[in-house]
């Protein structure tokens, strides 16, 4: 059999079948193999969907008939609820870390990547800001909880928003430094000896040329301030005044749990960030490829 | 001599002929700005990373308790570190967090090392792929855990419907040790594969093409290019991921807090759960600290290691 292929391949005019049937064949299996994965993948996300407008009986019931109903979502609504409290925690401390992160990011950036800063400065900066992401944050508890207490930010939003902000930093500067780094060296002097000065060079040259590298943080960091959870835990007292994941945390209760629910408020956390994912994937990839080796 | 030696004289004051002087004045001055620049960045740093590693270093070597409300500290030296690591717990601990970080990094990298294969030879599937396949990482944690819950729950898991439905005996698949530690290496795996298929597929796409075409004229076949092309190519993207997701799996709380609280028996509590634990349920602020501060040097170590190894290999190799 496969002495009459090659005698095959080696006439003059192969015939084109016996040529592509293998690579065919590899080609449908990879088309499965993904197909498979996309499955796997999928699976976890639509079952909490799906649950998520299923009444608790219907959950509970080894049945595979489906009533489904929006009651879960109407009863995290219900007044009393922290549920909406809790989505706006979460929303302002996404707005104030993006924003902060931005801002700082880009600043930083610009001065490590241009101004040249004197070393005895950057080397313990850049050496603080690499070894963070190493740290694990429950390490680091006690000591942040001290702080916000001494500032009189327990409690609150903007506690969390300035821990969000410094988790986020080191990653924030280091890759809108990177931004930055690609930009022309002559555009910069041209502006100057043109009489512009550094803010005029940061805001009407620099920070339009790095637009993607704006959007690449501010869309990973809005990610990891909305799924932030440990901080919101420890820093917070819970119900009104904690992030959207803690209040899923306190649906997870040992012996009471009420499913719908819980899948309900997962949907309200998970679906938002996958629909972000799918509309800005070319910058959610190059966070999440420059922010794993940073984070 | 004088033109090639310009870049250098840059660092001096010395001003580079071709610039106007109102330009060099202006240079020169930024070193001041850029202090100024990074002045927010070092203020974030100085409070919310050097100040917090500091109280861990100076809990670590005292004996703090609480009284009356207030934290009282006493010196106490090396004691800490000996407590933890001579604690039969910590000891488990780390142990389970080793065969957990094995696990998951070995896994996550064959697994999307594949994926990214796949997604780099498919035709019809390529482009949905590869958004799908990252939605679990953009996926919150909490959420992640809760979406397990719900298919692993023996009330209400979806797996245990499937299973019920075609006749099979359900499982408590969180109750036993095994289980709950197969189950959080399973969802630490769903959720953090997607990474690391970026980063490979990325690799990839990186690669010359035309490497692997004479590759293929040459008559190598596709396991062949594979094994000898595209994998010693992309060997330093392959290392760089490990680390990462090294570090990651250190690091990894949020989702065994909510799944499995440590338990069964202890059998998933990871090492950030076992300082959780000293730190808020039996206060023992000392011997908490002295483990933190173990791990973080253990992690750093490994990592640095790592990088250093990579330099080295890099300067002494041919090219």
């Amino acid at each position: 059999m496969t002495r009459t292929q090659v005698r095959d391949t080696r006439t003059p005019a192969p015939p084109p079948t016996p040529r592509t049937t293998p690579r065919r064949r590899a080609g449908v299996l990879t088309e499965s193999a993904l197909a498979a994965a996309m499955l796997i993948t999928l699976v976890p996300i639509a079952w909490t969907v799906l649950l998520a407008f299923l009444p608790n009986r219907a959950i509970v019931n080894r049945s595979w008939d489906f009533p489904l109903w929006i009651g879960n979502f109407a009863t995290l609504l219900r007044p009393g609820e922290p549920f909406l409290a809790q989505l706006g925690n979460s929303l302002l401390i996404v707005l104030g870390t993006t924003v902060l992160c931005l801002a700082i990011g880009s600043v930083s950036g610009y001065a490590l990547s241009r101004l040249h800063p004197p070393r005895w400065l950057t080397a313990p900066a850049l050496g603080l800001a690499g070894l963070l992401p190493l740290v694990p944050p429950m390490t680091l508890v006690p000591g942040l909880y001290l702080t916000l207490s001494n500032l009189g930010l327990l409690g609150g939003p903007l506690g969390l928003i300035l821990l969000n902000t410094v988790f986020n930093l080191p990653f924030a500067v280091l890759l809108m430094k990177s931004y930055i780094d690609q930009i022309p060296e002559e555009l910069r002097e041209a502006a100057l000896v043109d009489g512009a000065s550094e803010a005029r060079i940061f805001f009407s040259v620099v920070l339009p040329l790095v637009r993607p590298g704006l959007a690449a943080v501010g869309i990973f960091v809005s990610i990891m301030a909305w799924n932030e959870f440990l901080f919101g835990l420890t820093m917070t007292s819970g119900g009104t005044s904690a992030p959207l994941t803690v209040g899923i945390a306190a649906l997870l209760q040992p012996y009471q749990v009420t499913w719908g629910q819980l899948a309900a408020i997962g949907v309200v956390a998970a679906l938002p960030i996958i629909a972000l994912a799918m509309v800005a994937n070319r910058h959610i990839v190059a966070g999440l490829t420059a922010g794993a080796v940073k984070g | 001599m004088s033109p090639p030696a310009a870049p250098a004289t840059d660092r001096d004051s010395r001003p580079p002929p071709p610039v106007s002087a109102r330009a060099t004045s202006v240079l020169s001055g930024s070193r001041a700005l850029s202090v100024i620049a990074l002045l927010p960045f070092l203020a974030f740093l100085v409070v919310f990373a050097l100040y917090p590693l500091a109280e861990l270093v100076r809990l670590s070597v005292t004996d703090t308790t609480i009284v009356g409300g207030a934290f009282v500290s006493a010196w106490a030296g090396p004691a800490n570190f000996v407590t933890a690591w001579t604690d039969v717990a910590a000891g488990r601990s780390a142990l389970i967090t080793i065969a957990f970080v094995i696990l998951c990094v070995g896994v996550t990298i064959v697994l999307g090392l594949t994926l990214a294969l796949l997604v780099d030879r498919a035709v019809v599937l390529a482009g949905a792929a590869r958004n799908v396949l990252i939605w679990p990482a953009v996926v919150a944690p909490v959420v992640v855990s809760t979406m397990w819950l719900l298919l692993l729950s023996p009330t209400v898991g979806g797996i245990n419907k499937v299973l019920a439905s075609v006749g099979l005996p359900t499982q408590g698949w969180l109750d036993s040790e095994f289980g709950a530690f197969v189950s959080i290496v399973v969802v630490d795996v769903w959720h953090w594969t997607p990474v690391v298929f970026l980063f490979m597929f990325t690799a990839l796409r990186g690669i010359d093409r035309e490497v692997l075409e004479a590759a293929r004229i040459d008559g190598a076949g596709e396991w062949q290019i594979v094994g000898r092309v595209v994998l010693p190519i992309i060997r330093p993207a392959i290392i760089a991921v490990a680390l990462v997701r090294l570090v990651m799996s250190i690091k990894a709380f949020d989702e065994m807090y909510l799944l499995t609280r440590g338990g069964p028996g202890g059998a998933t509590n990871l090492i950030s759960l076992h300082i959780r634990s000293l730190f808020f349920d039996q206060l023992a602020f000392g011997p908490a600290a002295a483990l933190s501060i173990s791990i973080v040097a253990v992690t750093c170590a490994v990592v640095g290691g790592a990088l250093v190894a990579r330099r080295l290999r890099r300067e002494g190799g041919p090219t």
